[in-house]
């Protein structure tokens, strides 16, 4: 079943969000009449500048902040019951972990909370930690880690009942290009396995990389909504990659492209992005110790 | 001994408790309505009803395994924000102590006493003080950082997460106080000095019921008061027909020590209208009554021995005067229902022995000073559960701060200012209730003066009792701490009665944990868990 045809897992219908100050008197309109669904095994971002409600969205959707107007279903649920929770997975914006306990203990706790049984928890514990790659700080207190770290051990608690749905607030904020690659790479994993995962972000390019659809947030408002290849796609242009052409190739190609009456062309070597760059950088480094890498 | 240890009657405090709690829920109900209804309109009933259903359902879904783990892992909290280091100033109290408050030249009981005191005193307030703080700031610091956020996104409930703060400072109460308490332990018995040491002991004594009679014989329900304005004690008249009458139940067999003597301890007061007789002290007796059989059987004429008391041997066998009848205590003198009446009578004409309810009773053989001492700690405990209960509820719904000063509040008047509360409230204070003092301070006006009639006079009268009905409710939720200040028995030497001070002290904190725990649900229950 695709994602465009399966149920609604999140049904968000003229949700609204107004804070209000100690009498009453509103303050600001965090989100205005908000209307979305995320369906089964998408990956869904929330986009939008600072301040314009993407955490307010998540907040009300787990029942940490209570709407204004508007219903919320999540899981076929009210935000307000708790029972949800059961089937829920959530990566707060900061990694809001107590910083007193070490990886296991966390992971422990949490894993308390879902009442797993002892077995359960601790196989659980070795294979997050394992995934999120802690698995040597797992005795140190969280406070001595480091942001990076600190977002992981907060991934690995998010997944510690393997939830059917989760909630990413911000999940690459505070990771090196290599977390964010594997951040990203986890997303599209837990996708694979029929997870559906809502994240909200302002890193576009992350966005892009791993959502299936999109809305975009201004203000509270929703302004956009859809699909992230539709969205994206030039409908004014053609993009052609070819391996690298002689110039009379190219000349050639020009040639007829203006016999078509096309007159505006373009012709550069495509370009990879900064993130490739580092990733294959970091990549060599490893492969060949204390060669310099040509660019 | 100046404390009259009274047995706890359960079941006309439980009755107080249900209706107190009973109209504080209709009141509460009305409020949740009126609130619901007038934020979402008639949709508001539904609602308000829901939250009191999801209330239910959540209480029947606890799970253990939850608030265990959220109690541990407020213990370790606790211990690795270094809240033990209370050990280091309790460790340097005790290093010291001895240095000040060893004073060898004192009465035995004395000084057993003022030790006594020293230990349990810095029991209470260090582990008050380290559990109060962390009641009070646990929940408010959880939501500061957000970390509650990562925590009631998953299946807890709000009650659990109560539940488990609480069960989780009760457990670092238990581990600080039962730490402390028996390197306190340790200290006393080394810190005493070994004259003093069969000072620590825990008397078991029976208290009976007191009656007087005046000095013609005619029943009184007190005795002369000879010019004290506290009247613990009453007086009666020597060599006239005024006697004090004690009544102890459930004398037996039992009651004996080892060699069959019943242990009879005095803390009479003498109080001279003349000289009298300058080389020995006010005498009097003891005479043994058994209104069944209509036996009289009079004891020997005794020495008082005022300020350190005495315990008379009486044997079992007894024989009046030296007669020939000999009566038997426990077969002869105590009655079918177990009773036995001792009559107390001065001798010395124009002299007067003034007595209350616990200056006689049968002292039982004693136990080890340990006993009493494990339940003064019981009610230390005790006290610590409570605060962190009301710690706790205070934290769910204001800031740490204001749940430190709110909780300090409510010990400190619940301990120290509950008898002025009590006199407010009631209107028995001189000086009448807060409008009528301020007038008399700005007016100079004593006391006891009577405030000009008029009208004026009659609206701030008016104005007084309706908030004297205020502080009266205001009292009726307020706990009463003095129960579990179990202290001044121990430092007397006498073993902490169970109905008179660990009983209520359980039921105190009992009576206020389903109240307290219901207001902290539902105050993490309808409130946005945002920092602010």
């Amino acid at each position: 079943m695709s994602a465009e045809t399966s149920e609604p897992v999140i049904q968000v219908n003229n949700l609204s969000k107004v804070y209000r100050d100690f009498w009453g008197r509103k303050k600001v309109r965090a989100v205005n009449s908000l209307t979305l669904d995320v369906k089964k095994g998408e990956v869904f971002g929330l986009l939008g500048p600072n301040g314009s409600g993407k955490t307010t969205t998540i907040k009300m959707l787990l029942g940490l902040l209570f709407p204004t107007e508007g219903e919320i279903k999540i899981l076929g649920q009210n935000a307000s019951d708790v029972r949800k929770n059961e089937r829920i997975g959530y990566l707060p914006e900061e990694s809001y972990l107590y910083r007193f306990l070490n990886a296991d203990e966390t992971l422990d706790f949490y894993g308390r909370l879902f009442n797993l049984p002892a077995k359960v928890r601790k196989q659980r514990t070795d294979e997050l930690l394992s995934l999120v790659k802690v698995e040597h700080a797992r005795r140190r207190q969280l406070k001595e880690y480091s942001k990076g770290m600190t977002r992981r051990i907060g991934l690995a608690q998010a997944l510690i009942n393997d939830p059917d749905l989760i909630l990413l607030d911000e999940p690459t904020s505070g990771l090196d290009p290599l977390g964010n690659r594997d951040m990203k790479d986890l997303i599209l994993k837990l996708k694979g396995m029929g997870k559906t995962i809502l994240m909200c972000s302002h890193l576009l390019a992350d966005v892009q990389d791993v959502c299936d659809r999109i809305a975009i947030l201004y203000g509270g408002e929703l302004k956009v909504l859809g699909r992230v290849d539709e969205l994206l796609k030039q409908k004014g242009a053609t993009q052609i990659t070819a391996p690298t052409l002689t110039p009379e190739a190219i000349a050639e190609v020009e040639a007829v492209l203006k016999k078509h009456g096309v007159n505006q062309v373009q012709v550069d070597n495509p370009r990879s992005d900064l993130e490739d760059l580092f990733l294959r950088t970091v990549q060599e480094s490893r492969e060949h110790p204390g060669r310099r890498i040509a660019p | 001994m100046s404390f009259d240890p009274v047995a706890f009657s359960l079941w006309p405090a439980v009755l107080v408790w249900l209706q107190v709690v009973g109209v504080s829920l209709a009141l509460a109900l009305v409020v949740g309505f009126g609130g619901a209804v007038a934020s979402h309109g008639f949709r508001g009933f539904g609602v308000a009803f829901g939250e009191i259903v999801a209330g239910f359902r959540d209480l029947f879904s606890l799970s253990l395994g939850r608030i265990y783990a959220l109690a541990k892992l407020t213990f370790l909290e606790a211990i690795r924000r270094k809240a033990l280091l209370v050990f280091v100033v309790f460790a340097i109290l005790f290093m010291f102590a001895g240095w000040f408050i060893t004073d060898t030249g004192q009465k035995a009981a004395l000084q057993v006493k003022v030790h006594v005191i020293f230990v349990t005193w810095t029991l209470s307030t260090l582990s008050l003080v380290v559990v109060m703080l962390l009641a009070c700031w646990g929940i408010p610091e959880d939501i500061r950082v957000r970390s509650i956020h990562t925590v009631v996104t998953k299946p807890a409930r709000r009650l659990e997460i109560v539940l488990g703060r609480i069960l989780g400072f009760s457990g670092i109460a238990t581990v600080v106080l039962a730490v402390m308490a028996s390197v306190g332990y340790v200290w006393l018995n080394r810190q005493v000095p070994p004259e003093s040491q069969s000072e620590l002991t825990c008397r078991r004594p029976i208290y009976g019921a007191i009656s007087f009679l005046d000095r013609t014989g005619d029943p009184a329900k007190f005795g002369i008061n000879v010019g004290d304005t506290w009247m613990f004690r009453s007086y009666i008249e020597g060599s006239s027909k005024a006697r004090a009458i004690w009544n102890f139940p459930g004398v037996s067999a039992s009651s004996l020590d080892a060699d069959e003597n019943l242990q009879l301890e005095s803390r009479f007061q003498a109080f001279r209208s003349h000289k009298g007789t300058m080389d020995r002290q006010l005498l009097y007796r003891f005479e043994f009554v058994n209104p069944e059989k209509e036996l009289r059987v009079p004891y020997k004429l005794m020495e008082v021995a005022e300020f350190i008391g005495s315990t008379e041997t009486v044997p079992r066998k007894i024989r009046p005067d030296g007669g020939v009848k000999e009566y038997d205590l426990i077969n002869d003198l105590v009655d079918s229902k177990g009773n036995l009446q001792v009559e107390v009578s001065c001798v010395d004409p124009g002299q007067y022995l003034g007595m209350a309810r616990p200056d006689l009773f049968i002292r039982t053989p004693d136990a080890p000073f340990l006993a009493g001492y494990f339940k003064s700690v019981v009610g230390i405990w005790l006290m610590l559960l409570l605060v962190v209960i009301l710690g706790v509820s205070a934290s769910t719904f204001v800031k740490g701060p204001v749940a430190t000063l709110l909780t300090f509040c409510i010990v400190v008047i619940g301990q120290v200012f509950r008898e002025l509360l009590d006199k407010v409230a009631k209107g028995t204070q001189e000086g009448g209730g807060l409008f009528e003092s301020i007038y008399r301070l700005i007016a100079h006006m004593n006391p006891t003066t009577p405030v000009p009639d008029g009208l004026a006079t009659q609206v701030m009268k008016t104005v007084d009792r309706g908030l004297e009905n205020l502080l009266w409710v205001f009292r009726q939720i307020l706990p009463d701490f003095s129960y579990f200040n179990m202290a001044p028995y121990i430092a007397n030497g006498f073993d902490v009665p169970f109905d008179a001070a660990v009983l209520p002290s359980i039921v105190v904190v009992m009576a206020y944990f389903i109240p307290c725990v219901i207001i902290a649900y539902y105050s993490l229950r309808l409130r946005e868990l945002e920092a602010k």
